[in-house]
Protein backbone atom coordinates (compact mmCIF):
# COMPACT_ATOMS: atom_id res chain seq x y z
CA UNK A 1 0.00 0.00 0.00
CA UNK A 2 1.57 3.57 -1.17
CA UNK A 3 2.08 5.63 1.90
CA UNK A 4 -0.79 7.80 0.69
CA UNK A 5 -3.30 4.76 0.21
CA UNK A 6 -2.14 3.84 3.73
CA UNK A 7 -2.70 7.49 5.04
CA UNK A 8 -6.31 7.87 4.18
CA UNK A 9 -6.76 3.96 5.43
CA UNK A 10 -5.65 4.24 8.68
CA UNK A 11 -7.05 6.45 11.34
CA UNK A 12 -5.57 9.99 12.02
CA UNK A 13 -3.82 10.87 15.02
CA UNK A 14 -5.62 14.16 15.38
CA UNK A 15 -9.20 13.13 14.24
CA UNK A 16 -9.10 9.30 15.20
CA UNK A 17 -10.83 8.52 11.90
CA UNK A 18 -9.10 7.41 8.82
CA UNK A 19 -9.56 10.31 6.42
CA UNK A 20 -11.49 9.05 3.80
CA UNK A 21 -14.31 7.97 5.61
CA UNK A 22 -14.30 11.47 7.51
CA UNK A 23 -14.31 13.18 3.83
CA UNK A 24 -16.46 11.05 2.89
CA UNK A 25 -19.24 11.29 5.34
CA UNK A 26 -18.34 15.25 5.54
CA UNK A 27 -19.36 14.91 1.41
CA UNK A 28 -22.37 12.95 2.53
CA UNK A 29 -23.62 15.63 4.85
CA UNK A 30 -24.50 18.56 2.65
CA UNK A 31 -25.70 15.03 -0.01
CA UNK A 32 -28.36 14.81 2.79
CA UNK A 33 -29.37 18.28 2.99
CA UNK A 34 -29.49 18.61 -0.96
CA UNK A 35 -31.57 15.43 -1.57
CA UNK A 36 -33.54 16.46 2.40
CA UNK A 37 -34.00 19.56 0.90
CA UNK A 38 -36.06 18.11 -2.38
CA UNK A 39 -38.19 15.91 -0.69
CA UNK A 40 -39.27 18.44 1.83
CA UNK A 41 -40.37 20.98 -1.05
CA UNK A 42 -41.67 17.64 -2.60
CA UNK A 43 -43.98 17.28 0.55
CA UNK A 44 -44.60 20.67 1.61
CA UNK A 45 -46.13 21.60 -1.92
CA UNK A 46 -48.01 18.13 -2.37
CA UNK A 47 -49.26 18.89 1.73
CA UNK A 48 -50.53 22.40 0.27
CA UNK A 49 -51.96 21.21 -3.53
CA UNK A 50 -55.24 19.46 -4.36
CA UNK A 51 -55.30 17.06 -7.46
CA UNK A 52 -51.39 15.94 -6.22
CA UNK A 53 -53.04 12.62 -6.08
CA UNK A 54 -54.59 12.37 -9.75
CA UNK A 55 -51.05 13.38 -11.27
CA UNK A 56 -49.18 10.29 -9.10
CA UNK A 57 -51.71 8.39 -10.56
CA UNK A 58 -49.71 8.44 -13.56
CA UNK A 59 -46.83 6.55 -12.58
CA UNK A 60 -47.12 2.77 -12.79
CA UNK A 61 -46.55 1.35 -9.40
CA UNK A 62 -45.69 -2.03 -11.18
CA UNK A 63 -42.80 -0.27 -13.12
CA UNK A 64 -41.82 1.47 -10.17
CA UNK A 65 -41.43 -1.67 -8.06
CA UNK A 66 -39.32 -2.95 -10.91
CA UNK A 67 -37.13 0.11 -11.26
CA UNK A 68 -36.49 -0.39 -7.76
CA UNK A 69 -35.51 -3.82 -8.02
CA UNK A 70 -33.28 -2.83 -11.83
CA UNK A 71 -32.35 0.96 -11.56
CA UNK A 72 -31.42 0.81 -15.37
CA UNK A 73 -34.53 0.28 -16.51
CA UNK A 74 -36.00 4.02 -15.95
CA UNK A 75 -34.55 5.24 -19.10
CA UNK A 76 -37.82 3.12 -20.68
CA UNK A 77 -40.25 4.64 -17.87
CA UNK A 78 -38.88 8.21 -18.61
CA UNK A 79 -39.43 7.66 -22.49
CA UNK A 80 -43.17 6.10 -21.98
CA UNK A 81 -44.13 9.47 -19.57
CA UNK A 82 -42.34 11.72 -22.33
CA UNK A 83 -44.58 10.24 -25.11
CA UNK A 84 -47.78 10.89 -22.63
CA UNK A 85 -47.04 14.66 -22.74
CA UNK A 86 -46.07 14.51 -18.83
CA UNK A 87 -43.10 16.69 -19.07
CA UNK A 88 -41.63 18.61 -16.72
CA UNK A 89 -42.80 21.88 -17.77
CA UNK A 90 -46.98 20.03 -17.57
CA UNK A 91 -46.98 20.73 -13.81
CA UNK A 92 -45.07 21.21 -10.25
CA UNK A 93 -45.61 17.05 -10.08
CA UNK A 94 -43.84 16.25 -12.95
CA UNK A 95 -41.36 18.80 -12.24
CA UNK A 96 -40.47 17.64 -9.06
CA UNK A 97 -40.82 13.70 -10.40
CA UNK A 98 -38.10 14.47 -13.36
CA UNK A 99 -36.01 16.93 -10.78
CA UNK A 100 -35.53 14.04 -8.39
CA UNK A 101 -35.59 10.87 -10.29
CA UNK A 102 -33.38 12.77 -12.89
CA UNK A 103 -30.92 13.72 -9.83
CA UNK A 104 -30.76 10.70 -8.11
CA UNK A 105 -30.39 8.85 -11.76
CA UNK A 106 -26.75 11.19 -11.84
CA UNK A 107 -26.03 10.38 -8.32
CA UNK A 108 -26.46 6.45 -9.04
CA UNK A 109 -24.29 6.86 -12.68
CA UNK A 110 -21.94 8.79 -10.86
CA UNK A 111 -21.89 5.42 -8.18
CA UNK A 112 -21.35 3.04 -11.42
CA UNK A 113 -18.20 4.85 -12.62
CA UNK A 114 -16.35 5.31 -9.17
CA UNK A 115 -17.37 1.53 -8.36
CA UNK A 116 -16.37 0.65 -11.91
CA UNK A 117 -12.90 2.49 -11.62
CA UNK A 118 -12.52 0.63 -8.43
CA UNK A 119 -13.02 -2.75 -9.57
CA UNK A 120 -10.59 -1.55 -12.53
CA UNK A 121 -7.81 -0.61 -9.94
CA UNK A 122 -8.86 -3.46 -7.30
CA UNK A 123 -8.15 -5.95 -10.29
CA UNK A 124 -4.36 -5.55 -10.89
CA UNK A 125 -1.76 -7.47 -9.12
CA UNK A 126 -1.36 -6.08 -5.78
CA UNK A 127 -4.76 -3.73 -6.08
CA UNK A 128 -6.63 -5.03 -3.79
CA UNK A 129 -4.31 -4.93 -0.73
CA UNK A 130 -3.76 -0.94 -2.21
CA UNK A 131 -7.20 0.47 -3.21
CA UNK A 132 -9.15 -2.38 -1.16
CA UNK A 133 -10.13 0.12 1.97
CA UNK A 134 -11.70 2.06 -0.67
CA UNK A 135 -14.71 -0.04 -1.12
CA UNK A 136 -15.71 0.63 2.17
CA UNK A 137 -15.66 4.80 0.90
CA UNK A 138 -17.51 3.80 -2.37
CA UNK A 139 -20.01 1.48 -0.35
CA UNK A 140 -21.25 4.23 2.07
CA UNK A 141 -21.81 6.46 -1.18
CA UNK A 142 -24.09 3.91 -2.92
CA UNK A 143 -25.65 3.15 0.01
CA UNK A 144 -26.28 6.91 0.67
CA UNK A 145 -27.86 6.78 -2.84
CA UNK A 146 -29.89 3.72 -1.88
CA UNK A 147 -31.76 5.46 1.33
CA UNK A 148 -32.36 8.43 -1.14
CA UNK A 149 -34.58 5.90 -3.49
CA UNK A 150 -35.84 4.20 -0.63
CA UNK A 151 -37.62 7.28 0.41
CA UNK A 152 -38.42 8.65 -3.54
CA UNK A 153 -39.84 4.79 -4.61
CA UNK A 154 -43.00 5.44 -2.04
CA UNK A 155 -42.94 9.81 -2.55
CA UNK A 156 -43.57 8.97 -6.27
CA UNK A 157 -44.62 5.28 -6.46
CA UNK A 158 -46.70 4.71 -3.70
CA UNK A 159 -48.07 7.44 -1.79
CA UNK B 1 -15.60 1.47 13.10
CA UNK B 2 -14.80 -1.32 14.70
CA UNK B 3 -13.25 -4.20 11.87
CA UNK B 4 -15.47 -7.44 14.04
CA UNK B 5 -18.79 -4.89 13.85
CA UNK B 6 -18.74 -4.76 10.23
CA UNK B 7 -17.66 -7.88 9.08
CA UNK B 8 -20.03 -9.62 11.62
CA UNK B 9 -22.93 -7.84 10.29
CA UNK B 10 -25.78 -10.31 9.11
CA UNK B 11 -25.97 -8.33 5.34
CA UNK B 12 -27.89 -11.09 3.95
CA UNK B 13 -30.62 -11.23 6.35
CA UNK B 14 -30.98 -7.47 6.37
CA UNK B 15 -31.06 -7.46 2.25
CA UNK B 16 -33.84 -9.85 3.06
CA UNK B 17 -35.32 -7.72 5.83
CA UNK B 18 -35.30 -4.61 2.89
CA UNK B 19 -36.75 -6.93 -0.28
CA UNK B 20 -39.91 -8.09 2.11
CA UNK B 21 -40.18 -4.47 3.95
CA UNK B 22 -40.30 -2.97 -0.18
CA UNK B 23 -42.97 -5.83 -0.90
CA UNK B 24 -44.73 -4.98 2.07
CA UNK B 25 -45.52 -1.37 1.29
CA UNK B 26 -46.15 -2.14 -2.05
CA UNK B 27 -49.07 -4.35 -0.70
CA UNK B 28 -49.97 -1.49 1.93
CA UNK B 29 -50.33 0.49 -1.18
CA UNK B 30 -52.89 -1.57 -3.10
CA UNK B 31 -54.86 -2.98 -0.31
CA UNK B 32 -55.14 -0.20 2.24
CA UNK B 33 -57.34 2.58 2.35
CA UNK B 34 -54.84 5.61 1.41
CA UNK B 35 -54.92 6.98 4.43
CA UNK B 36 -53.44 3.82 6.42
CA UNK B 37 -51.54 3.35 3.29
CA UNK B 38 -49.51 6.23 3.24
CA UNK B 39 -48.84 5.86 6.65
CA UNK B 40 -47.52 2.45 6.54
CA UNK B 41 -45.26 2.91 3.17
CA UNK B 42 -43.58 6.05 4.89
CA UNK B 43 -43.19 3.86 8.35
CA UNK B 44 -41.77 0.99 6.27
CA UNK B 45 -39.48 3.39 4.17
CA UNK B 46 -37.85 5.11 7.62
CA UNK B 47 -37.71 1.68 8.84
CA UNK B 48 -35.68 0.22 5.70
CA UNK B 49 -33.39 3.62 5.51
CA UNK B 50 -32.62 3.04 9.54
CA UNK B 51 -32.00 -0.72 8.27
CA UNK B 52 -29.40 0.71 5.33
CA UNK B 53 -27.77 3.19 7.52
CA UNK B 54 -27.10 1.17 10.53
CA UNK B 55 -26.20 -2.33 8.53
CA UNK B 56 -25.10 -1.62 5.05
CA UNK B 57 -23.73 2.34 6.16
CA UNK B 58 -22.11 1.06 9.57
CA UNK B 59 -23.59 3.60 11.55
CA UNK B 60 -24.36 0.92 13.80
CA UNK B 61 -20.47 0.79 15.13
CA UNK B 62 -19.73 4.61 14.41
CA UNK B 63 -18.90 6.90 17.09
CA UNK B 64 -20.37 10.26 18.00
CA UNK B 65 -19.09 12.35 15.67
CA UNK B 66 -19.96 10.18 12.63
CA UNK B 67 -23.60 9.84 13.95
CA UNK B 68 -23.24 13.57 14.26
CA UNK B 69 -22.20 14.35 10.33
CA UNK B 70 -25.39 12.15 9.22
CA UNK B 71 -28.20 13.63 11.88
CA UNK B 72 -27.49 17.42 11.90
CA UNK B 73 -28.45 17.75 8.42
CA UNK B 74 -31.13 15.67 9.00
CA UNK B 75 -32.00 18.20 11.72
CA UNK B 76 -31.42 20.86 9.41
CA UNK B 77 -33.58 19.88 6.76
CA UNK B 78 -36.54 18.79 9.12
CA UNK B 79 -36.43 22.56 10.55
CA UNK B 80 -36.47 23.89 7.14
CA UNK B 81 -39.81 21.76 6.41
CA UNK B 82 -41.15 22.70 9.63
CA UNK B 83 -40.39 26.42 8.97
CA UNK B 84 -42.03 26.16 5.36
CA UNK B 85 -45.18 24.60 6.47
CA UNK B 86 -46.91 28.01 6.85
CA UNK B 87 -46.04 29.63 3.98
CA UNK B 88 -46.62 26.45 1.52
CA UNK B 89 -49.02 24.29 3.02
CA UNK B 90 -51.14 26.27 5.26
CA UNK B 91 -50.94 29.89 3.13
CA UNK B 92 -52.05 28.57 -0.13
Amino acid sequence: MSAAAQASAEASESTGFPSAKLGMWWFLAPEIMVFGGLISAYLLFRMGSVGWAGELHHNSTLLGTVNTLVLLTSSAEYAAHIREGLVPAKSLFWAFYFGMTGLHGLHVLGGIVANACLYAVAARPGGVARYGHRAEMNGLYWHFVDVVWIFLFPLLYLG
Amino acid sequence: MKESGAHGSPYVLIWIYLVVLALASVAASLVLPKAPAELAIYFLALVKAVLVALYFMHLKVERFFIHSLSLIPLALVLVLFLGLIPDIVVGR
